[in-house]
Protein backbone atom coordinates (compact mmCIF):
# COMPACT_ATOMS: atom_id res chain seq x y z
CA UNK A 1 0.00 0.00 0.00
CA UNK A 2 1.28 3.72 -1.31
CA UNK A 3 0.54 6.47 1.39
CA UNK A 4 0.64 10.02 0.39
CA UNK A 5 0.00 12.75 2.42
CA UNK A 6 -1.11 16.66 1.25
CA UNK A 7 0.20 19.63 3.25
CA UNK A 8 -1.29 22.95 1.80
CA UNK A 9 -3.03 25.98 3.09
CA UNK A 10 -6.87 25.98 2.80
CA UNK A 11 -8.11 27.59 -1.07
CA UNK A 12 -5.42 26.00 -2.56
CA UNK A 13 -7.51 22.67 -3.89
CA UNK A 14 -6.12 19.98 -1.56
CA UNK A 15 -8.66 18.16 -1.35
CA UNK A 16 -9.48 18.42 -5.53
CA UNK A 17 -6.10 16.83 -5.23
CA UNK A 18 -6.42 14.15 -3.28
CA UNK A 19 -9.83 12.80 -4.77
CA UNK A 20 -7.89 12.82 -8.48
CA UNK A 21 -5.34 10.97 -7.26
CA UNK A 22 -7.23 8.54 -5.89
CA UNK A 23 -9.65 8.26 -9.02
CA UNK A 24 -6.37 8.22 -11.04
CA UNK A 25 -5.19 4.94 -8.59
CA UNK A 26 -8.84 3.32 -9.85
CA UNK A 27 -8.72 3.67 -13.75
CA UNK A 28 -5.14 2.76 -13.68
CA UNK A 29 -6.58 -0.74 -12.22
CA UNK A 30 -5.54 -0.30 -8.50
CA UNK A 31 -7.83 0.59 -5.29
CA UNK A 32 -7.39 4.37 -4.68
CA UNK A 33 -8.64 6.29 -1.02
CA UNK A 34 -8.69 10.15 -0.60
CA UNK A 35 -8.88 10.96 3.16
CA UNK A 36 -9.00 14.92 3.70
CA UNK A 37 -9.10 16.08 7.41
CA UNK A 38 -11.38 18.37 7.65
CA UNK A 39 -10.91 20.87 10.67
CA UNK A 40 -13.17 24.22 11.04
CA UNK A 41 -12.18 25.49 7.67
CA UNK A 42 -10.16 28.59 7.29
CA UNK A 43 -8.81 29.48 4.26
CA UNK A 44 -5.51 30.26 4.06
CA UNK A 45 -4.71 27.55 7.70
CA UNK A 46 -2.36 24.95 7.11
CA UNK A 47 -4.54 21.69 6.02
CA UNK A 48 -3.61 18.19 5.24
CA UNK A 49 -5.03 15.21 2.96
CA UNK A 50 -3.92 11.56 3.14
CA UNK A 51 -3.91 9.74 -0.49
CA UNK A 52 -3.61 6.01 -0.49
CA UNK A 53 -3.27 3.48 -3.48
CA UNK A 54 -3.30 -0.48 -3.22
CA UNK A 55 -3.68 -3.53 -5.63
CA UNK A 56 -5.66 -4.81 -2.67
CA UNK A 57 -8.73 -3.39 -0.38
CA UNK A 58 -7.57 -0.70 1.13
CA UNK A 59 -8.69 -0.96 5.01
CA UNK A 60 -7.02 2.01 6.79
CA UNK A 61 -9.26 5.13 7.52
CA UNK A 62 -6.40 7.15 10.02
CA UNK A 63 -4.86 9.81 8.80
CA UNK A 64 -0.99 9.40 6.84
CA UNK A 65 0.89 9.59 10.43
CA UNK A 66 4.48 8.03 8.03
CA UNK A 67 3.56 8.33 4.52
CA UNK A 68 5.84 7.16 1.53
CA UNK A 69 5.33 10.51 -0.18
CA UNK A 70 4.77 13.99 0.83
CA UNK A 71 3.48 16.67 -1.28
CA UNK A 72 3.87 20.48 -0.09
CA UNK A 73 1.80 22.99 -1.57
CA UNK A 74 3.50 25.63 -0.91
CA UNK A 75 7.47 26.32 -0.06
CA UNK A 76 6.33 27.88 3.57
CA UNK A 77 5.37 24.39 4.51
CA UNK A 78 8.03 22.31 4.08
CA UNK A 79 9.47 22.48 7.87
CA UNK A 80 5.72 21.42 8.87
CA UNK A 81 5.07 19.10 5.83
CA UNK A 82 8.19 16.94 7.05
CA UNK A 83 8.20 17.41 10.90
CA UNK A 84 4.04 15.82 10.82
CA UNK A 85 5.34 12.51 9.61
CA UNK A 86 7.47 11.02 6.47
CA UNK A 87 9.50 7.31 6.39
CA UNK A 88 12.79 7.65 6.29
CA UNK A 89 13.62 7.51 2.54
CA UNK A 90 10.14 8.76 1.88
CA UNK A 91 10.14 11.62 -1.40
CA UNK A 92 8.94 15.25 -0.73
CA UNK A 93 7.30 16.78 -4.12
CA UNK A 94 6.98 20.57 -3.48
CA UNK A 95 5.56 23.45 -5.26
CA UNK A 96 8.29 25.90 -5.54
CA UNK A 97 9.67 28.32 -8.17
CA UNK A 98 13.09 26.82 -7.47
CA UNK A 99 14.82 24.18 -6.92
CA UNK A 100 14.53 22.90 -2.88
CA UNK A 101 16.23 20.28 -1.55
CA UNK A 102 15.35 18.57 1.81
CA UNK A 103 17.34 17.16 3.90
CA UNK A 104 17.47 13.26 3.56
CA UNK A 105 14.99 12.97 1.48
CA UNK A 106 14.31 12.00 -2.31
CA UNK A 107 12.92 15.03 -3.32
CA UNK A 108 11.13 16.81 -6.64
CA UNK A 109 9.87 20.10 -7.54
CA UNK A 110 7.71 22.09 -9.71
CA UNK A 111 6.80 25.86 -10.17
CA UNK A 112 2.74 24.58 -10.23
CA UNK A 113 1.88 28.70 -9.73
CA UNK A 114 3.87 29.35 -12.72
CA UNK A 115 1.96 26.65 -15.06
CA UNK A 116 -1.36 27.24 -14.15
CA UNK A 117 -1.13 30.98 -14.21
CA UNK A 118 0.53 30.79 -18.01
CA UNK A 119 -2.32 27.91 -18.70
CA UNK A 120 -4.72 30.97 -17.67
CA UNK A 121 -5.89 28.70 -14.48
CA UNK A 122 -6.26 31.33 -11.95
CA UNK A 123 -9.09 33.26 -9.98
CA UNK A 124 -8.84 36.19 -8.24
CA UNK A 125 -8.19 33.78 -5.24
CA UNK A 126 -4.64 32.62 -7.20
CA UNK A 127 -3.71 30.07 -9.23
CA UNK A 128 -5.14 26.27 -9.53
CA UNK A 129 -1.65 24.60 -8.42
CA UNK A 130 -3.44 21.48 -7.76
CA UNK A 131 -3.91 20.88 -11.45
CA UNK A 132 -0.38 20.99 -12.22
CA UNK A 133 0.46 19.20 -8.77
CA UNK A 134 -1.92 16.45 -10.17
CA UNK A 135 0.47 15.95 -13.11
CA UNK A 136 3.35 16.14 -11.41
CA UNK A 137 2.12 13.32 -8.87
CA UNK A 138 1.42 10.89 -11.70
CA UNK A 139 4.78 11.68 -12.98
CA UNK A 140 6.28 10.77 -9.73
CA UNK A 141 3.99 7.96 -8.91
CA UNK A 142 4.88 6.39 -11.99
CA UNK A 143 0.94 6.72 -13.59
CA UNK A 144 1.02 7.01 -17.47
CA UNK A 145 -0.07 10.30 -18.72
CA UNK A 146 -2.87 8.44 -20.36
CA UNK A 147 -4.57 7.50 -17.41
CA UNK A 148 -3.90 10.94 -15.59
CA UNK A 149 -5.28 12.79 -18.65
CA UNK A 150 -8.45 10.26 -18.55
CA UNK A 151 -8.90 10.89 -14.69
CA UNK A 152 -9.13 14.89 -15.83
CA UNK A 153 -11.64 13.99 -18.42
CA UNK A 154 -13.74 11.85 -16.33
CA UNK A 155 -14.13 14.46 -13.52
CA UNK A 156 -14.35 17.40 -15.74
CA UNK A 157 -16.20 15.54 -19.26
CA UNK A 158 -15.80 18.37 -22.28
CA UNK A 159 -14.13 21.29 -20.37
CA UNK A 160 -10.92 20.15 -19.23
CA UNK A 161 -8.62 21.35 -21.90
CA UNK A 162 -6.93 23.85 -20.17
CA UNK A 163 -6.47 21.28 -17.00
CA UNK A 164 -5.55 18.63 -19.36
CA UNK A 165 -2.84 20.92 -20.98
CA UNK A 166 -1.53 22.41 -17.36
CA UNK A 167 -1.07 18.83 -15.98
CA UNK A 168 0.66 17.59 -19.05
CA UNK A 169 3.32 20.16 -18.91
CA UNK A 170 3.98 19.79 -15.00
CA UNK A 171 4.13 15.69 -16.10
CA UNK A 172 6.75 16.45 -18.23
CA UNK A 173 8.78 18.68 -16.30
CA UNK A 174 8.61 18.09 -12.50
CA UNK A 175 12.39 17.68 -11.61
CA UNK A 176 13.89 15.37 -9.97
CA UNK A 177 16.40 17.39 -7.29
CA UNK A 178 20.05 15.46 -6.38
CA UNK A 179 20.40 14.99 -3.41
CA UNK B 1 -27.82 -9.96 -16.61
CA UNK B 2 -26.18 -6.08 -16.00
CA UNK B 3 -22.71 -6.08 -14.16
CA UNK B 4 -21.96 -4.42 -11.08
CA UNK B 5 -20.69 -0.83 -11.51
CA UNK B 6 -17.65 0.46 -9.57
CA UNK B 7 -17.86 4.40 -8.98
CA UNK B 8 -15.46 6.40 -6.54
CA UNK B 9 -17.38 7.87 -3.68
CA UNK B 10 -17.99 9.16 -0.17
CA UNK B 11 -19.47 6.68 3.03
CA UNK B 12 -21.68 9.63 2.64
CA UNK B 13 -22.89 9.49 -0.73
CA UNK B 14 -22.88 5.71 0.07
CA UNK B 15 -25.67 5.63 2.12
CA UNK B 16 -27.44 8.22 0.08
CA UNK B 17 -27.01 5.69 -3.03
CA UNK B 18 -28.22 3.12 -1.10
CA UNK B 19 -31.44 5.02 0.11
CA UNK B 20 -32.00 5.54 -3.73
CA UNK B 21 -31.67 1.86 -4.54
CA UNK B 22 -33.97 0.88 -1.69
CA UNK B 23 -36.57 2.77 -3.26
CA UNK B 24 -37.01 4.65 -0.18
CA UNK B 25 -40.76 6.79 0.23
CA UNK B 26 -40.43 9.33 2.63
CA UNK B 27 -36.94 11.47 3.76
CA UNK B 28 -37.45 14.03 6.88
CA UNK B 29 -34.47 15.70 7.17
CA UNK B 30 -31.96 18.22 9.48
CA UNK B 31 -28.69 18.95 8.29
CA UNK B 32 -26.08 18.55 10.95
CA UNK B 33 -22.02 18.23 10.60
CA UNK B 34 -20.84 14.99 9.49
CA UNK B 35 -24.03 13.78 8.15
CA UNK B 36 -25.04 16.48 6.20
CA UNK B 37 -24.02 15.26 2.84
CA UNK B 38 -26.46 12.48 2.96
CA UNK B 39 -29.00 14.67 3.55
CA UNK B 40 -28.05 17.05 0.79
CA UNK B 41 -27.61 14.27 -1.61
CA UNK B 42 -30.43 12.62 -1.12
CA UNK B 43 -32.68 15.95 -1.53
CA UNK B 44 -30.62 16.23 -4.84
CA UNK B 45 -32.01 13.29 -5.73
CA UNK B 46 -35.35 13.76 -4.80
CA UNK B 47 -35.31 16.91 -6.95
CA UNK B 48 -33.90 16.04 -9.82
CA UNK B 49 -36.53 13.09 -10.15
CA UNK B 50 -33.98 9.95 -9.35
CA UNK B 51 -35.78 9.29 -6.35
CA UNK B 52 -39.60 9.12 -6.05
CA UNK B 53 -39.66 10.08 -2.64
CA UNK B 54 -41.24 13.15 -0.85
CA UNK B 55 -38.37 14.89 1.20
CA UNK B 56 -39.70 16.92 4.02
CA UNK B 57 -37.19 19.95 5.62
CA UNK B 58 -38.30 19.88 9.32
CA UNK B 59 -36.63 22.60 11.82
CA UNK B 60 -35.26 20.06 13.93
CA UNK B 61 -34.34 16.26 14.90
CA UNK B 62 -37.16 15.72 17.36
CA UNK B 63 -39.23 17.09 14.48
CA UNK B 64 -37.31 14.74 11.76
CA UNK B 65 -38.22 11.42 14.05
CA UNK B 66 -41.44 12.58 14.64
CA UNK B 67 -42.33 13.08 10.71
CA UNK B 68 -40.67 9.63 9.83
CA UNK B 69 -42.92 8.00 12.58
CA UNK B 70 -45.71 9.67 11.28
CA UNK B 71 -44.85 8.58 7.57
CA UNK B 72 -43.81 4.92 8.69
CA UNK B 73 -47.39 4.92 10.34
CA UNK B 74 -48.62 5.68 7.04
CA UNK B 75 -46.93 2.63 5.60
CA UNK B 76 -44.40 4.40 4.07
CA UNK B 77 -40.86 3.53 3.02
CA UNK B 78 -38.83 5.74 5.61
CA UNK B 79 -35.20 6.85 5.76
CA UNK B 80 -33.39 9.91 7.98
CA UNK B 81 -30.15 10.64 9.32
CA UNK B 82 -28.68 12.06 11.51
CA UNK B 83 -25.20 12.86 14.09
CA UNK B 84 -24.72 13.14 17.75
CA UNK B 85 -26.10 16.08 19.85
CA UNK B 86 -29.20 15.16 16.80
CA UNK B 87 -29.66 11.82 17.96
CA UNK B 88 -29.89 13.09 21.47
CA UNK B 89 -32.23 15.56 20.58
CA UNK B 90 -33.99 12.62 18.97
CA UNK B 91 -33.90 10.58 21.90
CA UNK B 92 -37.53 10.60 23.45
CA UNK B 93 -39.13 9.98 19.82
CA UNK B 94 -36.83 7.08 19.05
CA UNK B 95 -39.21 5.17 22.01
CA UNK B 96 -42.19 5.91 20.06
CA UNK B 97 -40.61 4.59 16.74
CA UNK B 98 -39.41 1.34 18.40
CA UNK B 99 -42.76 0.92 20.74
CA UNK B 100 -45.12 1.63 17.70
CA UNK B 101 -43.24 -0.77 16.02
CA UNK B 102 -42.39 1.17 12.88
CA UNK B 103 -39.69 0.26 10.52
CA UNK B 104 -37.52 3.29 10.06
CA UNK B 105 -34.21 2.98 8.99
CA UNK B 106 -32.24 6.10 10.06
CA UNK B 107 -28.38 6.69 9.54
CA UNK B 108 -26.37 7.66 12.37
CA UNK B 109 -22.87 9.15 11.12
CA UNK B 110 -20.91 8.89 14.51
CA UNK B 111 -19.65 12.26 16.08
CA UNK B 112 -18.58 13.02 19.58
CA UNK B 113 -21.45 14.74 22.16
CA UNK B 114 -21.13 18.57 22.99
CA UNK B 115 -19.80 19.93 25.58
CA UNK B 116 -17.24 20.86 24.56
CA UNK B 117 -17.97 20.92 20.95
CA UNK B 118 -15.98 18.39 18.35
CA UNK B 119 -16.80 17.25 15.18
CA UNK B 120 -14.66 13.99 14.61
CA UNK B 121 -15.53 10.61 15.50
CA UNK B 122 -16.23 8.90 18.93
CA UNK B 123 -19.04 6.53 19.42
CA UNK B 124 -20.90 7.95 22.49
CA UNK B 125 -23.64 8.74 20.61
CA UNK B 126 -25.52 5.62 19.37
CA UNK B 127 -23.72 3.79 22.49
CA UNK B 128 -25.97 5.87 24.51
CA UNK B 129 -29.37 4.77 22.54
CA UNK B 130 -28.82 1.53 23.88
CA UNK B 131 -32.08 1.28 25.88
CA UNK B 132 -34.58 2.83 23.14
CA UNK B 133 -35.37 -0.77 21.63
CA UNK B 134 -33.56 0.08 18.67
CA UNK B 135 -31.73 -2.04 16.33
CA UNK B 136 -27.81 -1.18 15.94
CA UNK B 137 -25.36 -2.04 13.07
CA UNK B 138 -22.25 -0.49 13.21
CA UNK B 139 -20.21 -0.28 9.56
CA UNK B 140 -16.58 -0.07 9.17
CA UNK B 141 -16.22 0.43 5.35
CA UNK B 142 -18.04 2.96 3.10
CA UNK B 143 -19.20 -0.46 1.23
CA UNK B 144 -20.46 -1.59 4.58
CA UNK B 145 -22.95 1.22 4.71
CA UNK B 146 -24.29 0.75 1.31
CA UNK B 147 -24.59 -2.86 1.80
CA UNK B 148 -26.04 -2.60 5.43
CA UNK B 149 -28.75 -0.11 4.71
CA UNK B 150 -30.50 -2.74 2.26
CA UNK B 151 -29.96 -5.16 5.03
CA UNK B 152 -31.42 -2.94 7.32
CA UNK B 153 -34.54 -2.15 5.72
CA UNK B 154 -35.20 -5.93 5.30
CA UNK B 155 -34.52 -6.92 8.31
CA UNK B 156 -36.78 -3.84 10.12
CA UNK B 157 -39.91 -4.34 7.65
CA UNK B 158 -39.67 -8.42 8.84
CA UNK B 159 -39.63 -7.80 12.22
CA UNK B 160 -40.96 -4.12 12.60
CA UNK B 161 -38.23 -2.58 14.67
CA UNK B 162 -36.52 0.47 13.88
CA UNK B 163 -32.61 0.43 12.99
CA UNK B 164 -29.83 2.32 13.84
CA UNK B 165 -26.88 2.15 10.76
CA UNK B 166 -24.12 3.68 12.30
CA UNK B 167 -20.64 4.78 11.07
CA UNK B 168 -17.66 7.48 11.82
CA UNK B 169 -18.09 10.99 10.73
CA UNK B 170 -15.42 11.96 8.31
CA UNK B 171 -13.16 8.58 8.56
CA UNK B 172 -15.53 7.21 6.89
CA UNK B 173 -18.60 9.92 5.60
CA UNK B 174 -15.96 11.88 3.69
CA UNK B 175 -13.57 9.41 2.36
CA UNK B 176 -13.43 8.77 -0.96
CA UNK B 177 -12.85 5.10 -2.05
CA UNK B 178 -14.34 2.36 -4.51
CA UNK B 179 -17.50 1.25 -4.12
CA UNK B 180 -19.62 -1.56 -6.29
CA UNK B 181 -22.89 -0.73 -6.99
CA UNK B 182 -24.97 -3.84 -7.49
CA UNK B 183 -27.04 -3.80 -10.89
CA UNK B 184 -31.04 -2.40 -9.64
CA UNK B 185 -32.85 -5.56 -10.11
CA UNK B 186 -30.77 -7.47 -8.14
CA UNK B 187 -31.43 -5.27 -5.22
CA UNK B 188 -34.91 -5.55 -5.82
CA UNK B 189 -34.72 -8.92 -5.89
CA UNK B 190 -33.26 -8.87 -2.24
CA UNK B 191 -35.10 -5.75 -0.59
CA UNK B 192 -38.95 -6.52 -2.42
CA UNK B 193 -41.35 -3.02 -1.60
CA UNK B 194 -42.47 -3.03 2.14
CA UNK B 195 -46.18 -4.22 2.32
CA UNK B 196 -46.93 -3.40 5.67
CA UNK B 197 -49.21 -5.40 7.96
CA UNK B 198 -51.25 -2.48 9.27
CA UNK B 199 -51.21 1.39 8.49
CA UNK B 200 -52.92 4.32 9.60
CA UNK B 201 -55.45 5.41 6.36
CA UNK B 202 -57.92 7.84 6.69
CA UNK B 203 -60.47 5.53 4.63
CA UNK B 204 -60.72 3.49 7.62
CA UNK B 205 -59.70 5.26 10.63
CA UNK B 206 -58.05 3.73 13.38
CA UNK B 207 -55.75 5.24 16.19
CA UNK B 208 -52.77 3.55 18.17
CA UNK B 209 -50.25 4.22 20.74
CA UNK B 210 -53.38 5.04 22.97
CA UNK B 211 -52.77 5.16 26.96
CA UNK B 212 -52.46 1.48 28.36
CA UNK B 213 -53.07 -0.10 31.62
CA UNK B 214 -50.21 -2.01 32.57
CA UNK B 215 -51.64 -5.03 31.64
CA UNK B 216 -51.69 -4.41 28.02
CA UNK B 217 -48.58 -2.17 28.38
CA UNK B 218 -46.13 -4.94 29.85
CA UNK B 219 -46.91 -7.30 26.71
CA UNK B 220 -45.95 -5.00 24.30
CA UNK B 221 -42.93 -3.81 26.31
CA UNK B 222 -42.39 -8.29 26.50
CA UNK B 223 -43.01 -8.60 22.87
CA UNK B 224 -40.42 -5.54 22.19
CA UNK B 225 -37.69 -7.20 23.97
CA UNK B 226 -38.46 -10.95 22.67
CA UNK B 227 -38.65 -9.79 19.10
CA UNK B 228 -35.31 -7.56 19.05
CA UNK B 229 -33.72 -11.00 20.28
CA UNK B 230 -35.44 -12.36 17.54
CA UNK B 231 -33.84 -10.42 14.75
CA UNK B 232 -30.39 -12.21 15.37
CA UNK B 233 -31.47 -15.01 12.77
CA UNK B 234 -32.99 -12.34 10.28
CA UNK B 235 -30.08 -10.74 10.29
CA UNK B 236 -27.89 -13.09 9.59
CA UNK B 237 -30.44 -14.68 6.88
CA UNK B 238 -29.94 -10.85 5.08
CA UNK B 239 -26.50 -11.17 5.33
CA UNK B 240 -26.34 -14.83 3.55
CA UNK B 241 -29.01 -14.10 1.30
CA UNK B 242 -27.32 -10.41 0.46
CA UNK B 243 -23.83 -12.18 -0.21
CA UNK B 244 -25.90 -15.13 -2.65
CA UNK B 245 -27.33 -12.05 -4.87
CA UNK B 246 -24.29 -9.54 -4.62
CA UNK B 247 -21.42 -11.65 -3.89
CA UNK B 248 -20.47 -9.15 -1.02
CA UNK B 249 -20.06 -9.79 2.49
CA UNK B 250 -19.00 -7.67 5.32
CA UNK B 251 -19.98 -10.38 8.32
CA UNK B 252 -23.51 -11.31 10.19
CA UNK B 253 -23.51 -10.22 13.62
CA UNK B 254 -19.83 -10.17 13.41
CA UNK B 255 -17.07 -9.92 11.66
CA UNK B 256 -13.47 -11.25 12.51
CA UNK B 257 -10.12 -11.56 10.88
CA UNK B 258 -7.60 -13.92 11.43
CA UNK B 259 -9.24 -15.28 14.95
CA UNK B 260 -9.48 -19.20 14.68
CA UNK B 261 -5.69 -19.55 16.10
CA UNK B 262 -5.72 -16.68 18.14
CA UNK B 263 -3.92 -15.91 21.38
CA UNK B 264 -4.84 -12.21 21.23
CA UNK B 265 -7.94 -10.55 20.34
CA UNK B 266 -8.22 -7.08 19.38
CA UNK B 267 -12.58 -5.98 19.78
CA UNK B 268 -13.51 -2.97 18.27
CA UNK B 269 -15.99 -1.43 16.25
CA UNK B 270 -16.50 1.22 12.71
CA UNK B 271 -13.25 2.55 11.24
CA UNK B 272 -10.99 2.02 13.77
CA UNK B 273 -11.90 -2.34 13.56
CA UNK B 274 -11.09 -2.07 9.17
CA UNK B 275 -7.62 -0.46 10.94
CA UNK B 276 -6.98 -2.98 13.39
CA UNK B 277 -6.62 -4.91 10.60
CA UNK B 278 -3.79 -4.09 9.78
CA UNK B 279 -2.78 -3.77 13.76
CA UNK B 280 -3.28 -7.51 13.58
CA UNK B 281 -1.19 -7.78 10.65
CA UNK B 282 2.04 -5.77 12.44
CA UNK B 283 1.55 -7.93 15.88
CA UNK B 284 1.38 -11.12 13.30
CA UNK B 285 5.08 -10.04 11.97
CA UNK B 286 6.24 -9.42 15.47
CA UNK B 287 5.18 -13.60 16.04
CA UNK B 288 1.95 -12.20 18.29
CA UNK B 289 -1.16 -14.51 16.99
CA UNK B 290 -3.43 -11.94 17.15
CA UNK B 291 -6.53 -11.69 15.61
CA UNK B 292 -9.85 -9.51 15.13
CA UNK B 293 -13.66 -9.73 16.21
CA UNK B 294 -15.60 -7.02 15.14
CA UNK B 295 -19.42 -6.85 16.43
CA UNK B 296 -21.24 -5.43 13.60
CA UNK B 297 -24.24 -6.00 15.42
CA UNK B 298 -24.23 -3.80 18.91
CA UNK B 299 -28.14 -4.36 19.59
CA UNK B 300 -28.61 -6.77 19.79
CA UNK B 301 -25.44 -7.55 21.46
CA UNK B 302 -24.49 -10.83 19.32
CA UNK B 303 -23.88 -12.56 22.71
CA UNK B 304 -24.06 -16.58 21.00
CA UNK B 305 -21.83 -15.74 18.05
CA UNK B 306 -19.22 -13.61 20.26
CA UNK B 307 -19.16 -16.78 22.73
CA UNK B 308 -18.58 -19.17 19.95
CA UNK B 309 -16.03 -17.45 18.08
CA UNK B 310 -13.63 -16.77 21.02
CA UNK B 311 -10.48 -19.30 20.56
CA UNK B 312 -9.90 -20.85 23.84
CA UNK B 313 -8.03 -18.93 26.71
CA UNK B 314 -7.69 -15.86 24.69
CA UNK B 315 -6.48 -12.82 25.96
CA UNK B 316 -9.71 -9.83 24.54
CA UNK B 317 -8.47 -6.35 24.12
CA UNK B 318 -11.79 -4.38 23.95
CA UNK B 319 -10.74 -0.79 22.31
CA UNK B 320 -13.31 1.43 23.35
CA UNK B 321 -14.34 4.93 21.75
CA UNK B 322 -16.76 5.98 24.57
CA UNK B 323 -16.45 6.26 27.75
CA UNK B 324 -18.76 3.99 30.42
CA UNK B 325 -19.32 7.07 32.91
CA UNK B 326 -19.43 5.65 36.41
CA UNK B 327 -16.71 2.62 35.30
CA UNK B 328 -13.11 2.83 34.15
CA UNK B 329 -13.32 1.88 30.77
CA UNK B 330 -16.09 1.58 27.59
CA UNK B 331 -18.96 0.45 27.06
CA UNK B 332 -18.34 -2.52 24.80
CA UNK B 333 -16.21 -4.00 27.43
CA UNK B 334 -19.24 -3.78 29.77
CA UNK B 335 -21.00 -5.34 27.65
CA UNK B 336 -18.63 -8.05 26.58
CA UNK B 337 -17.74 -9.29 30.28
CA UNK B 338 -21.57 -9.25 30.94
CA UNK B 339 -22.20 -11.81 28.13
CA UNK B 340 -18.70 -13.78 29.02
CA UNK B 341 -19.80 -14.21 32.71
CA UNK B 342 -20.05 -17.71 33.98
CA UNK B 343 -20.30 -18.71 30.27
CA UNK B 344 -16.36 -18.42 29.37
CA UNK B 345 -14.40 -18.25 32.01
CA UNK B 346 -11.10 -19.28 29.97
CA UNK B 347 -11.04 -15.38 28.58
CA UNK B 348 -9.19 -12.56 29.73
CA UNK B 349 -10.93 -9.08 28.93
CA UNK B 350 -8.97 -6.01 28.95
CA UNK B 351 -10.15 -2.50 27.71
CA UNK B 352 -8.59 0.76 26.78
CA UNK B 353 -10.51 3.70 25.92
CA UNK B 354 -8.85 5.79 22.81
CA UNK B 355 -9.71 7.79 19.55
CA UNK B 356 -12.25 10.02 21.93
CA UNK B 357 -13.59 13.22 19.35
CA UNK B 358 -11.84 11.75 16.52
CA UNK B 359 -8.09 11.34 18.34
CA UNK B 360 -6.10 9.49 15.12
CA UNK B 361 -5.68 5.91 15.36
CA UNK B 362 -3.15 4.78 13.19
CA UNK B 363 -2.39 1.25 12.71
CA UNK B 364 1.11 1.37 14.32
CA UNK B 365 -0.28 3.37 17.57
CA UNK B 366 -3.20 0.51 17.92
CA UNK B 367 -0.43 -2.29 17.54
CA UNK B 368 1.42 -0.65 20.11
CA UNK B 369 -1.43 -0.86 22.55
CA UNK B 370 -2.63 -4.04 22.08
CA UNK B 371 1.13 -5.11 23.12
CA UNK B 372 0.97 -2.71 25.91
CA UNK B 373 -1.92 -3.90 27.49
CA UNK B 374 -0.52 -7.75 27.29
CA UNK B 375 1.84 -6.88 29.93
CA UNK B 376 -0.54 -5.59 32.05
Amino acid sequence: MLELRINGFGGQGSVTLAHLLAQAALENGEQGQALPFFGVERRGAPVRAAVRMSPTTIHAHSQCELPDYVVVMSEKLIKAAVSEGITEIGTVIINAPHAVAVDKHPTWQLDADAIAREAGLFSADGPFINIPLFGAVCRVLNIPQNIMEQTIMNKWPGSGERNLGAAGKAYNTVTQISV
Amino acid sequence: MKAAQVIMDTGAHAAALAVKSARVDVVPGYPITPQTSIMEAVAAMVENGELNARFIPVEGEHSAMAAAVAASAAGARVFTATSANGLLYMHEVLHMASGGRLPVVMCNVNRGIFAPWTLWADHQDSFAQRDTGWIQYHCSSNQEVFNTILQAFRVAEQINIPIMVNFDGFAISHCLMPLTLPPQEDIDRFLPPHEPKWRLDPAHPSSFSNVTNAAEYAPFRQMLSDDIMASIPLVKQAAQEYKDITGMWDGDTIDTYLLEDAEVVAFAVNSMAAELRLSIDILREQGIKAGLLRPRLYLPFPAEDIINALPQNAQVMVLDRNYNFGHPGGILASELKSVLFGRRNDITVKNRVMGIGGIDLPRRFMAAEIRAMMDE
